[in-house]
């Protein structure tokens, strides 16, 4: 009982110790804090590490002097505005969970003193941390982050670099609404919507049945299913006879593989499947794609035209460097929303000249960032009063035969890109019979 | 009509494979009334097995099949003999405790060595049969899931022959049943536990190895899956392999059909409430002895 | 009760208070925070000893209540702009009504039977969560923040913010903890107490007697339920939103169990000891092995479950169970 009593103090120190060994020195830093708060075990992983590497990116990026590199911070090393000091990640895995991300941001912000947090990389998770930062009052920013409502709460403190789901489901509903008139076809008339249950599903669900109905398009179906199905055979079999002409469709990527199966089984494809997010975003979805067809003729919203965006040289250096990190893997959209808005981050530092939080969301809000410098097809970075990058468009892409994104919509970039929508949906034989991009 | 019928048997399909993956906990949970918080991974590690052999030494997880399950018995062997042999000791809390241990531990461990990405593995021998659709009766039918459903069904007659035929078998009940009275009768209780677990990671990591035909491979897949085969092993009846089939269909037709006419989004709920249902007219299961 | 041992609660209690004052002094309000969560886990494997360490029950599905409790008194502060407080017993109630419709005819499944029951309820309220308009679906429910103007109005509202909040809210969940063991502790003095037991340790020699098994399994998942209600409160107001895959999470169902068989189950410290040893334990690896170069590969969960797994291996009564720690074990 005693020794009870002896033990908790112990731990307690420990703790204390061990955590406090780790904080940082206040103005005119050597280094520069840069709390990242991820899912990097449990049921976001995937999406987390692809974050991590992105960053990691970044931190390379700003410490290393690339003289050749058109990005912010690409040449000369470190921070200049701020006598040279680096870059350090401070990096924290809250393993999915909301009272972990809760916990974690504190412990950064007060224990760590991190200069700036970004995080968390899922909606659910950075709207349960918005409160707490902006009770600290320092910055915050979640690039990939797509709810809405993240920006629409008044938080003063939280910045976001890339475009939220009403823009971009906005931008596939315009694709499809203009495509008769830019030599598509005219009989698309109905829409069946086949979203998951969690947040991000959700919120585009909603969105997408609002601007459904603006235009125009009769709503046929309108599935939830749970995340983490083992089987849509049933769900499938709905939707094939409701007959929708166009399926607007956002599944994780283990849950569209199971789709695909199905739809395949009971011999069922839509002329159009129209995404938002989801598997299409996700880098290892697209290469298993190239190896069945099983993704050509999907289209959806991006943050950027891809097939566009890859031909600058900036975005080809980036790339390799970001292979270091990823084990290979090439920057898919995700990655290329977090690394350009972790640049955007370094170059608000510099450009603040300061660690100090008011300064540093002043320069925040002051930001104009010319396109040349983004390896990403947004036209700038400027932000409106809520925080929001305005700047920020989506673009629509379809997946050709090649296995790879193009740019269908807006039409000058879709006229730049040189490709001609595919229409309708090729049948499962036709994925089957013709070559595949990949073995 | 034909559209109740195609979703009566799209659920037996899955069914069988559900059937599969609930075998093995049929035995270690059904049988040996140990908790197993852990018996997804072992799955999760059957399909990562089929995986890593098919992307390294492109075996097809038809061929995979053999090595990992022995390596996954040898497994399911170790984690017995080496955890949850001593944790028997404690409250039948402690395997929850334990289970739970592993479980992280077998979970992230194969995030630290593969990372979190979804895997597919591609171009198998089932996969390429899966442009070949039987219809019969106005009813389709696809070769693949139909192939797996039938070897889920030679393993389990396989495994309730060995239960209930064999004296083998007939040694795993008693041990179950009264640890002190087999000791008596010259079974060795720690071998029997020791096999029992050793033979249910086995089968269903053979489970895993036949679902990466089908569905992605990444190290979360685990909870969808056994989740569901709880609710089956506990429907069926603790003690009762044939049970544990009967349920198991059940429970493929139960979601299928559900889900034709209701949300889809409820459709373990489904499941999980007709459990409770047929809970409050035979609280041991189907066919439970326990 | 003995001089030495209340000698002991007078200067655990002492500690308990004393401890964030000397944590705000150094301004590491996170330290606040982490005790903060020490006593919410402990209040509710204290509040799962009720079902679990007493009346025996296998009882997966807790979290039900956390969840019912937390959008009960959600929705009362923003629809009705309801004190949290009075939102609590709100939610108590709702809780401990729903948990006795639902439990009492499922009292007649035995053992794992009972178990999946428990797992069915939490696998229904799933999807209910995820898809019902009046709590916002998975949208979430967010409670709007608004800094209160006296101490007395923070009280009320628990409208702390910033820097405060963590120091705030631990004297809550200190509050809520004590109030809970004080329940655990009359309880198991009771004869209720004594009825749930004799249904653990002999459910057909307790019906014998007289003891109706189902009326008392069912009370005593209701008192589970209702500090697993005010847990969820209070869990919702620290968030300020309340989504439904993070409370109807089974890890709000399952740490609490663990943190109480790792301390001992059915011991009235078991929980306390339980969660005060494996939440900093969990923060640190956090902080030292899931982060910098190693972030990312699961390092600190994978030595998380190394450690579970040999406590459970060596101790598997629970660390109570040790020589030294039975002075300061019941039951």
């Amino acid at each position: 009982m005693r020794r009870y009593r002896i033990i908790v103090p112990i731990l307690l120190a420990a703790l204390v110790v061990g955590l406090g060994l780790e904080r940082a020195k206040a103005q005119a830093p050597k280094e520069v804090l840069i709390g990242i708060l991820l899912p990097l075990t449990g049921n976001f992983a995937s999406l987390g590490q692809q974050y991590l590497w992105s960053n990691q990116t970044v931190e390379d990026i700003v410490n290393t002097d690339y003289p050749d590199l058109n990005v912010p911070l690409g040449p000369g090393k470190g921070f200049s505005g701020l006598g040279g000091a680096t870059m350090k990640l401070v990096v924290r895995d809250d393993q999915s969970r909301g009272d972990l991300a809760r916990t974690l941001v504190e412990q950064l912000i007060t224990v760590n003193k991190v200069h700036w947090i970004d995080g968390e990389g899922t909606s659910g998770n950075t709207s349960i941390i918005q409160p707490v930062v902006e009770g600290y009052g320092i910055p915050l920013s979640c690039h990939p982050c797509a709810s809405p409502t993240l920006t629409e709460k008044g938080f003063k403190w939280f910045f976001r670099t890339g475009p939220h789901d009403r823009v971009m489901v906005d931008s596939v509903f315009q694709f499809l609404r203009d495509w008769p008139k830019h030599g598509g076809p005219t009989d698309l008339k109905t829409v069946a919507v086949f979203t998951c249950d969690n947040l991000f599903c959700q919120d585009n669900h909603k969105i997408a049945l609002e601007h459904a109905a603006q235009s125009g398009f009769k709503v046929v179906a309108d599935l939830t299913t749970k995340t983490g199905a083992t089987t849509l055979a049933s769900e499938v079999q709905r939707l094939q006879a409701a007959n929708p002409d166009i399926l607007f469709f956002v599944q994780y990527p283990a849950e569209t593989a199971v789709f695909q199966a199905d739809a395949k089984r009971a011999g069922w494809m839509p002329k159009v499947i129209a995404t938002s997010n989801g598997a299409y975003s996700d880098q290892t979805w697209l290469e298993a794609q190239k190896k069945t067809n099983g993704g050509a003729a999907w289209l959806g919203r991006d943050p950027t035209a891809i097939d566009l965006a890859s031909k600058k040289p900036s975005w080809k250096k980036v790339n390799e460097i970001y292979k270091k990190y990823s084990r290979g893997q090439d920057m898919g959209e995700l990655a290329m929303r977090q690394i350009t808005g972790m640049l955007w981050v370094a170059d608000t530092i510099n450009r603040a000249k300061s660690v100090d939080p008011a300064t540093l969301a002043k320069a925040a809000t002051e930001t104009n960032m010319s396109p040349e410098l983004l390896i990403i097809d947004y036209k700038g970075i400027r932000f409106n009063k809520a925080n929001q990058n305005e700047l920020a468009t989506g673009v629509v892409t379809q997946i050709g035969w090649d296995g790879e994104k193009h740019t269908i919509w807006p039409w000058e970039l879709a006229k730049q890109a040189g490709y001609t929508p595919m229409y309708p949906n090729p049948s499962w034989q036709e994925r089957d019979a013709k070559p595949k991009p990949a073995r | 009509m034909t559209e109740l019928a195609q979703a009566v048997v799209n659920g037996l399909q899955m069914g069988l494979l559900y059937a599969l993956v609930a075998v093995g906990l049929a035995i270690i949970w059904g049988l040996m009334e140990m908790v197993n918080f852990a018996h997804g991974e072992f799955m999760m590690l059957g399909m990562f097995g089929a995986w890593w052999l098919s992307a390294t030494l492109g075996w097809d997880p038809l061929v995979a099949m053999v090595p990992v399950a022995l390596a996954i018995y040898g497994l399911g062997v170790a984690t017995y003999s080496q955890l949850m042999r001593r944790v028997q000791r404690g409250d039948a809390f402690a395997q929850i405790f334990a289970t739970v241990g592993l479980l992280l531990f077998l979970q992230n461990g194969v995030v630290a060595l593969f990372t979190s990405d979804y895997r597919f593995v591609s171009d198998t021998v089932l996969a390429r049969l899966s442009g070949v659709q039987l219809t019969v009766l106005g009813i389709k039918l696809g070769i693949p899931l139909l192939l797996a459903g039938l070897l889920a069904l030679a393993l389990f007659i396989v495994l309730y022959l060995l239960v209930d035929r064999t004296e083998f078998g007939l040694a795993l009940q008693a041990t179950s049943e009264d640890r002190d009275a087999a000791m008596l009768v010259g079974i060795r209780p720690q071998r029997m536990f020791a096999v029992a677990w050793g033979l249910g990671a086995a089968l269903v990591g053979i489970a895993g190895v036949i679902l990466a035909n089908f569905f992605s491979v990444y190290p979360q897949v685990g909870l969808s899956f056994t989740v569901l085969a709880y609710a089956i092993v506990a429907l069926g009846g603790f003690g009762s392999i044939l049970g544990t089939l009967c349920a198991a269909l059940l429970v493929g037709v139960v979601q299928s059909v559900t889900v034709v006419y209701l949300p889809p989004a409820f459709k373990d709920a489904f499941v999980f409430a007709s459990y409770l249902l047929i809970g409050l007219f035979r609280p041991q299961g189907l066919f439970g002895r326990f | 009760m003995a001089a030495s041992r209340r000698i002991a609660l007078a200067v655990g209690l002492l500690a308990a208070l004393a401890y964030p004052l000397f944590i705000q002094a150094t301004g590491y309000t996170y330290f606040q925070t982490v005790g903060f969560l020490v006593f919410i886990y402990a209040m509710l494997g204290v509040g799962w000893n009720f079902i679990g360490g007493w009346a025996g029950q296998f009882d997966f599905g807790p979290c039900v209540f956390f969840a019912t409790g937390a959008y009960t008194a959600a929705l009362a502060t923003v629809h009705w702009g309801w004190s949290p407080w009075l939102g609590m017993l709100a939610g108590i109630v709702v809780s401990m009504a729903i948990c006795a419709l639902i439990t009492f005819p499922v009292t007649r499944l035995r053992g794992h039977y009972f178990a999946i029951a428990t797992v069915a309820m939490w696998m229904i309220a799933q999807p209910i969560g995820a898809t019902w308009e009046l709590i916002n679906g998975s949208r979430g429910l967010f409670i709007p923040f608004a800094p209160a103007k006296s101490t007395w109005e923070a009280i009320w509202t628990l409208g702390w913010g910033g820097r405060s909040k963590a120091l705030a809210y631990y004297y809550v969940a200190l509050l809520l903890f004590v109030l809970t063991m004080y329940l655990a502790h009359r309880v198991d003095r009771s004869k209720l107490g004594y009825y749930f037991r004799a249904v653990r340790d002999d459910q057909e020699g307790a019906e014998a007697i007289g003891i109706d098994s189902r009326v008392y399994k069912t009370a005593a998942r209701c008192l589970t339920a209702a500090v697993f209600a005010a847990g969820g409160v209070l869990y919702g107001f620290w968030a300020l939103a309340v989504f439904p895959d993070q409370v109807l999470e089974m890890n709000w169902s399952v740490l609490p169990m663990i943190s109480t068989v790792l301390g001992g189950i059915g011991r009235l410290w078991g929980p306390l000891l339980g969660a005060v040893i494996l939440i900093p334990i969990s923060q640190v690896m956090s902080a030292t092995l899931g982060s910098g170069p190693l972030a990312g590969r699961g390092l600190d969960v994978i030595v998380y479950g190394i450690i579970i797994m040999a406590v459970a291996a060596f101790r598997p009564s629970g660390l109570l169970s040790l020589p030294w720690a039975r002075w300061f074990s019941r039951g």
